[in-house]
């Protein structure tokens, strides 16, 4: 069973050519796992909104990825870079192994899809 | 492979408790999904079907009769067998629709069967078949 809660944040970035770029980021985070059979749920959705806030909104949202976070001092951020930051954030915070895949839509039009 | 994709909707209440345990347990699992008196959800169904060509007015006709027609507008818990004690959360809901439609589609293949319960939470079940 795959379970998925989506949040939207709002940031900015300077990308290489010192363009900047401001957002509204839709990201999907998706777990897999089996159905607890006591409850009837792979996963509390409260302990997963928790995780999503602290690891993404409360470090990203309404800041500039280059000069509000530490993450991007040495290389330009690029939405599949930013993708892959958030999938090893909330990798590190989550049950070993329950994550299976971040979405991260920049726009309507573009998605970067990142899968273990 | 070619995959078909049809979506359906309903409108039900529920109540995540077990009538087993007691509330403040419930309360300390489900949060205010506990609440006795249930609260309600627009839920969207995304049907994968495989192995199909020209099948979709079958599938919807049986979609309406044992899917549509036994969920749209009750309370889960009291109106539906299958709810009476299992807990009618996305995962088992899912299962539900899973487990009444997979022989009746034949010859089309369920693949998935994705439920939508608010635009913030979603799951997708795939049978005993490795998550893709």
């Amino acid at each position: 069973m795959l379970i998925t809660r989506r949040l939207e944040f709002s940031a900015s970035y300077r990308d290489r050519k010192g363009a900047t770029h401001g957002h509204n980021w839709e990201l999907e985070v998706t777990l897999s796992g089996p159905v607890d059979a006591e409850t009837g749920m792979v996963i509390d959705l409260k302990d997963l909104k928790e995780v999503m806030e602290r690891e993404v909104e409360a470090r990203f949202d309404h800041r500039s990825l280059n000069d509000d976070t530490p993450y991007f001092r040495e290389r330009a951020p690029t939405p599949e870079g930013f993708a892959e930051l958030i999938f090893g954030l909330l990798d590190a915070a989550l049950p070993k192994g329950v994550l299976h895949r971040i979405r991260l839509s920049p726009t309507d039009d573009v998605t970067i899809e990142v899968q273990r | 492979m070619t995959r078909v994709i049809r979506r359906y909707a309903f409108s039900a209440a529920h109540v995540l408790a077990r009538p087993d345990w007691d509330e403040a347990r419930n309360r300390a699992v489900y949060g205010k999904c506990a609440n006795p008196s249930g609260h309600g959800h627009n839920y969207r169904i995304e049907l994968t079907l495989e192995g199909t060509s020209d099948a979709g007015e079958a599938v919807d006709a049986i979609v309406g009769e044992r899917v549509l027609g036994e969920l749209h507008d009750r309370f889960l818990n009291q109106d539906v067998r299958d709810f009476e004690r299992v807990v009618p959360t996305a995962e088992n809901i899912a299962r539900y629709i899973w487990d009444t439609l997979r022989v009746a589609v034949a010859p089309a293949r369920l693949a998935c069967v994705r439920l939508v319960e608010t635009s913030n939470n979603s799951v997708e079940y795939f049978g005993s078949e490795p998550t893709p």
